[in-house]
């Protein structure tokens, strides 16, 4: 019995369909392929395979997630001076690109209650200075856009609700989706307001809660103060 | 949402907020996005089998494009530079867990011998990689998935073209014996 595993056919390679269709192929070469494509069966299948491709990205890693986590991974890694060359390019795609401190909130300077284990939430603004990381104390300038990234370490939901005095209002709930939540948000309020977020391995109901000890057994759970 | 206190931006991000940065380093990402993301995602799932995975090697994978960003626009084909990046990094994910990447193997040997349903083609290349040097784990994904030549491998990895033979050939050999039939791979 024999078994085919493919390779190049006479005329056809589906890198040379990609580089024709990504506008790599100049001249002679891409009118012969274009020529050839068009009436060859492979490589139709090869086209539509590329198609398929498309939807599938912009179905599992939509843009805005995608530069979020690009950012942040050139932010966490050891190369400052390039994280800083990057970071106009953060800014403009309206990313979490900080090369400096972790701004996290660590329970020990700013929590009241316990956060254990690894997981953790990192608060960005995007205002008219560009996007950045929001510092301890930092007010939150009027129109600032907020942007919530998780890092949930293996805990499978996230819930996060806003409490202001005699209001507590739902950011998200949902997987606990590792780096920045699709959703941006705006803080119209003033004072002081807390940002709750619960990282847990069983459902939240992000609807019940109204600090943390509404977070279910063993969950983690974070505040960020919010001050204006 | 509209509530007291709080309003969600929705689709905020990077819509949004592109608005007001350097309109040319958000095109820059944004390119490469709509031009190869597609392409090393695709790559990354056929390689790895996980989503999961795959989403974080599509990340690493353009990670390591800004870094060396001078060299993927002299690339005489960006789309062949990034793609072979995104092969590299999965196998090296792959040859990380080489044991459970055989095992996968050898269900596909068992079930052979049980003339079951086989996987396709290329899962087959996928599977049989596992049994092949790191160098004949390339050429043979650049010959059996993006189906170049062995003129265009040797052209584009820098070796000999009688040493990309001599690898693609190491990898069916390897083959014929895990599967015990007689393999055809195009111009070999």
């Amino acid at each position: 019995m024999n078994l085919d595993l493919g390779g190049p056919g006479p005329g056809c390679s589906s890198l040379r369909v990609r580089r024709l269709l990504a506008g790599e192929l100049t001249g002679a070469e891409k009118e012969r392929t274009e020529a050839h494509v068009a009436s060859c069966a492979r490589c139709t299948a090869v086209q539509e395979e590329i198609a398929a491709e498309r939807e599938t990205l912009r179905r599992d890693v939509p843009f805005p997630q995608f530069a979020a986590a690009v950012a942040e991974k050139l932010a966490h890694r050891p190369q400052r001076s390039f994280a800083g060359r990057w970071a106009p390019l953060a800014a403009a795609a309206g990313l979490a690109l900080i090369a400096g401190t972790l701004l996290v909130r660590r329970p020990a300077e700013t929590e009241t209650v316990r956060s254990k284990g690894p997981a953790s939430a990192r608060l960005f603004v995007q205002d008219q200075r560009g996007v950045h990381e929001l510092a301890p104390g930092e007010p939150v300038g009027e129109g600032a856009r907020i942007l919530l990234s998780l890092q949930p370490a293996g805990r499978k939901r996230a819930a996060a609700v806003l409490i202001e005095p005699g209001e507590t209002s739902v950011i998200y709930e949902g997987p606990a989706l590792n780096g920045t939540l699709p959703q941006a948000f705006e803080w119209t309020g003033s004072g002081v307001a807390t940002l709750l977020v619960v990282l847990s391995d069983t459902k939240v109901d992000a609807r019940s809660i109204r600090s943390a000890a509404d977070a279910p057994p063993g969950a983690d759970v974070l505040q960020i103060q919010l001050l204006r | 949402m509209n509530v007291r206190g709080l309003r969600v931006v929705v689709g905020g991000r990077a819509g949004e907020l592109a608005a007001s940065g350097t309109p040319a380093a958000a095109g820059l990402l944004a390119e490469l996005y709509e031009k190869h993301a597609a392409a090393v995602y695709g790559r990354c799932r056929y390689l790895l089998k996980d989503d999961a995975e795959a989403k974080d090697a599509l990340q690493d994978v353009f990670v390591k494009v800004l870094r060396a960003l001078s060299e993927f626009r002299a690339a005489a084909s960006p789309t062949t530079w990034i793609l072979r990046i995104a092969t590299h990094h999965c196998l090296n994910l792959l040859r990380a867990r080489r044991a459970l990447w055989r095992d996968q193997l050898r269900m596909v040997q068992g079930g052979r011998r049980q003339e079951t349903e086989s996987p396709d083609r290329r899962e087959l290349v996928r599977l049989l990689l596992a049994l092949a040097s790191e160098e004949a784990q390339e050429i043979a994904v650049l010959y059996f998935v993006d189906e170049l030549t062995q003129a265009e491998i040797a052209q584009e990895t820098g070796r000999s073209l009688p040493t990309v033979r001599k690898r693609l050939r190491e990898f069916l050999v390897c083959a014929r014996e895990a599967l015990g039939i007689e393999l055809e791979g195009g111009d070999l």
